[in-house]
């Protein structure tokens, strides 16, 4: 972890603000566009948060947050009570929506979606690679950024207040995209979905807030084999791998415990996992939180 | 042992025990608020646990205790608070007492802080799914969750936390002086099992708090 004070709390929008935590202790760990960090706060609670600011900028991290109505208690606890001066401990940042190479980018980004995209724009541009932004909003006054973006880049970002306007026609989008351009898009639910349903899969790329919702078959007891240690970990039925791997004593870190985060990725070196995340786990990788296994055992780094 | 001491103390009517404390000071009365303002939901956010006191129609007292990270009782507005109801020992004594009786009596405690919240009220249980959604916690949410009419919240002073040493470290050299809960388990109920066993029951009941 990362020791970073608070060093600004403003307001960017309507129910969004922006941190800017500043580094305690010398330069903060590098990132790329697209990553996110883990945010301790006070109440015990961990969130992650897309950068959204500068990555040459090794002195401080900026992140935004939205007010959500339905608070758990991390964005209720940032708005109401988080104030300056506030150590934070964060996590390194992680990357698990990195902008790859492409002739040309078509950037979506649905309300606080826009925070990682925000250094994706940003670094394109410098790059000198053709990019373009659609960002949707209930209305204006909600949406993070706007202003700045608009004055930034002129008429490559196309600002959509849905609530006059409705929602973009992402077919015509996806008609008009170039051969080879890549389209990252972040946003709420049903924005994603609809561009999954507009755009060609092997060329969207998605991040997403909370998991989709799906049904697995019901899940089914398993041995986990921890390599290193030599022991071995049943994990029932109704248990996350998590929690059988933490409560046998092993320290696997986590975030979100939905399979959005990736804090507690694991190496698996035998056995085939089943992944049930919403990041999409590289090979020989597995997030223990929701992930269960196809095989009766799976062998872990640990 | 005897089980009750052969003559009662004396009792002192009420009359007589309002002569002996005296009144209170006006300001004591004046500090008590009939809803949740910025410091009690400051309070409350920062609050990982709290006790829980209902009656039953009958009169017949009850006071559990609630725990969870700081702030998960949530405030709902500034007259209505929500608790989640994490699993526990099934006996429902407070659902119960409150189907009968909706009176209830919280006593909030922030570690390390002498002052404490005290909120009073009236509760009843809800499934409200915007109520349980904000109390999702490891991804499962509570099935039930008590919310609370607040009539009069107040902060109490610390005199009684001072005077226990709650919070001082040096105060939990008491919990070495009691036999484990699993010796007292066994010599409670007489059963002829290793204590060891009985913990181990415990401890797999506490991992699995959600």
């Amino acid at each position: 972890m990362q020791q970073t004070i608070v060093e600004d709390i403003d307001q960017v929008a309507e129910d969004v603000v922006s941190l800017n935590l500043r580094g305690a202790g010398g330069p903060l760990a590098p990132w790329e566009p697209g990553a996110h960090i883990d945010v301790a706060l006070p109440n015990w609670l961990t969130r992650q948060y897309s950068l959204c600011g500068d990555p040459a900028d090794r002195e401080s991290y900026r992140v935004a947050v939205r007010y959500d109505r339905l608070s758990r208690g991390g964005s209720e606890y940032i708005h109401r009570f988080l104030r300056r001066g506030r150590p934070l401990e964060v996590s390194p940042p992680r990357n698990h929506f990195p902008l790859l190479p492409a002739p040309e980018y078509l950037f979506l980004a649905g309300g606080i979606g826009i925070t990682p995209i925000l250094p994706m724009l940003r670094a394109a541009t410098a790059a000198g690679i053709p990019a373009s932004l659609v960002y949707l909003g209930q209305s204006v006054e909600t949406m993070p950024f706007a202003d700045a973006l608009r004055s930034s880049y002129g008429d490559r970002v196309r600002i959509v207040a849905t609530r006059q306007q409705g929602r973009p026609d992402l077919a015509a989008l996806a008609a008009a995209l170039n051969p080879g351009a890549l389209v990252y898009a972040c946003g709420p639910g049903p924005m994603l979905t609809a561009a999954e349903a507009a755009f060609p899969a092997g060329r969207l790329h998605a991040e997403r807030f909370r998991p989709v919702p799906r049904s697995f078959a019901p899940a089914t007891a398993f041995e986990a084999v921890c390599a290193r240690s030599g022991r071995t970990v049943r994990v029932a039925p109704d248990e996350s791998l998590l929690d059988a791997l933490n409560h046998a004593g092993h320290r696997v870190a986590s975030g979100c415990r939905e399979g959005v985060c990736g804090s507690c990725e694991l190496t698996v070196v035998e056995g085939d996992p089943e992944h049930r995340d919403d990041i999409g786990a590289p090979a020989g990788r597995m997030y223990a939180c929701v992930s269960r296994a196809l095989t009766p055992q799976l062998v872990l780094d640990l | 042992m005897t089980t009750r001491t052969s003559t009662r103390p004396r009792r002192v009517p009420p009359a007589e025990v309002r002569a002996r404390l005296g009144e209170p000071e006006p300001r004591t009365k004046a500090k008590i608020l009939d809803r949740i303002d910025d410091y009690f939901r400051l309070f409350i956010a920062h609050s990982p646990f709290l006790t829980l006191a209902t009656a039953d129609a009958a009169g017949r007292a009850d006071c559990s205790p609630r725990g969870d990270y700081p702030g998960f009782v949530k405030v709902l507005d500034e007259h209505t608070l929500a608790i989640p109801d994490r699993p526990g020992n099934k006996i429902a004594d407070s659902f119960r007492n409150l189907a009968e009786n909706d009176g209830i009596g919280l006593l909030f405690l922030v570690p390390g802080l002498r002052e404490t919240l005290r909120v009073n009220g009236r509760a009843y249980p809800t499934d409200e799914p915007d109520v349980l959604a904000r109390m999702q916690t490891e991804a499962r949410e509570p099935e039930l969750a008590l919310v609370v009419e607040v009539a009069e919240a107040y902060f109490h002073c610390g005199r009684a936390l001072v005077r226990s040493r709650l919070w001082d470290p040096a105060s939990q050299a008491l919990a070495g002086e009691l036999p484990s809960a699993g010796e007292i388990a066994v010599g409670q109920l007489g059963l002829d099992i290793d204590p060891k066993m009985f913990e181990r029951g415990l401890e797999d009941g506490y991992r699995q708090l959600y």
